[in-house]
């Protein structure tokens, strides 16, 4: 007979691991990456979730059955940084905020690490155009690397570091 | 009976003098500077360090808003079509204060952890000239990311320019 304590130890021991596995998963990047586009995109809502890739020297993201390709030579600036987000969100998220005793309060203190990838870019008019994707940690310095490598221009050298304007680094900084 | 006619008219007299006070107000309201056309700069933070996120969210809200507030016009920093019109006013954003906060403490404590961004909004026409410059502020106080709070100030720059620009197509 397996004791309570046992039990709640074994889920404990799930949780955290099911925060950390997404973390060592992410160091390698082989293929499209699932990210969720926060803003920028023309015609593409607001947290779309999709697969960013970069291919032959485009910034490739699919959403459902479309598809939006940015040319690398048109980047002008691509930068990354690290960031945080509730492990448990969405309407559940939500909904724990009404739990007795705090219990939603304890839940928003579990968070994911999540990486941020900011583009700048120009159309065919020369119009400035941003994006910010979010990805699974790790993921967004290949990415950048990739695109710098076809092409994208940017101000920022190293890694995680945003670009531009921009220096501080800090977790949940968006979220 | 005579009281009661006299509760009335006294009745009705205040109804009248809070019902036209909203007109006497708006006609005292300053007129519209008439634009063909809206151009957004890239918000500039040369003196404050900005993530990058955050200039760039700063930036897409305040076209999307302003484009939801019925200016049909509205060019991005660089388009080329933006020279050939005339009577052209572009909004240049610098960014004077920014606080990151933590959407983590906002949920905890509930009363810290506030992200707050300002920005001083100068509207010129395409020459320079100088016609409206206001600061702008952008909060998340409560719920959700700290990006909200360039939501919130693209909102309120967008009621700016609605307030004091008129485009043709809309009043």
């Amino acid at each position: 007979m397996i004791s309570r304590s046992t039990t709640v130890l074994v889920g404990v021991a799930s949780l955290f691991a099911g925060l950390a596995i997404p973390v060592a998963n992410a160091q390698q990047v082989s293929g499209p990456v699932r990210v969720v586009q926060l803003t920028g995109l023309v015609g593409v809502k607001d947290n779309a979730k999709g697969t960013l890739s970069v291919e032959s020297g485009n910034l490739h993201f699919v959403h459902g059955k479309t598809s939006w390709d940015v040319n690398a030579a048109s980047i002008q600036d691509v930068a990354t940084a690290e960031d945080s987000q509730r492990a448990v969100g969405g309407t559940i998220g939500l909904m724990s905020m009404a739990a007795p005793y705090g219990g939603g309060r304890v839940l928003s203190l579990f968070r994911t690490k999540i990486d941020t990838l900011t583009v700048l870019y120009r159309d065919a008019d020369g119009g400035l155009h941003g994006a910010i994707f979010t990805m699974p940690v790790g993921t967004a310095d290949v990415i950048k690397k990739v695109l710098v490598a076809q092409g994208a221009h940017t101000t920022a050298t190293g890694d995680s570091t945003p670009a531009a304007t921009s220096s501080t680094s800090s977790k949940e900084q968006k979220q | 009976m005579k009281r009661i006619l006299s509760a009335g008219f006294r009745l009705s007299l205040f109804t009248l003098i809070f019902a036209a006070s909203p007109l006497l107000a708006q006609k005292s309201k300053p007129t519209k500077i008439k634009a063909a056309a809206l151009q957004v700069e890239m918000i500039q933070s040369d003196e404050i360090k900005l993530p990058a996120e955050f200039q760039v969210a700063l930036y897409e809200n305040l076209i999307r808003q302003l484009e939801k507030n019925g200016f049909s016009h509205v060019y991005r920093d660089g388009d080329r079509n933006a020279a050939s019109v005339a009577d052209r006013v572009v909004l240049h954003s610098t960014v004077r204060g920014f606080k990151a906060g933590s959407e983590r403490v906002r949920q905890v404590t509930t009363v810290s952890g506030a992200t707050s961004i300002t920005v001083h909004c100068q509207f010129t026409r395409a020459d320079g000239t100088s016609l409206l410059e206001r600061d702008v502020n952008g909060k998340v106080r409560f719920f959700g990311g700290n990006l909200k709070a360039t939501y919130d100030f693209a909102k309120k720059a967008a009621h700016v320019a609605n307030e004091n620009f008129s485009m043709a197509g809309r009043e």
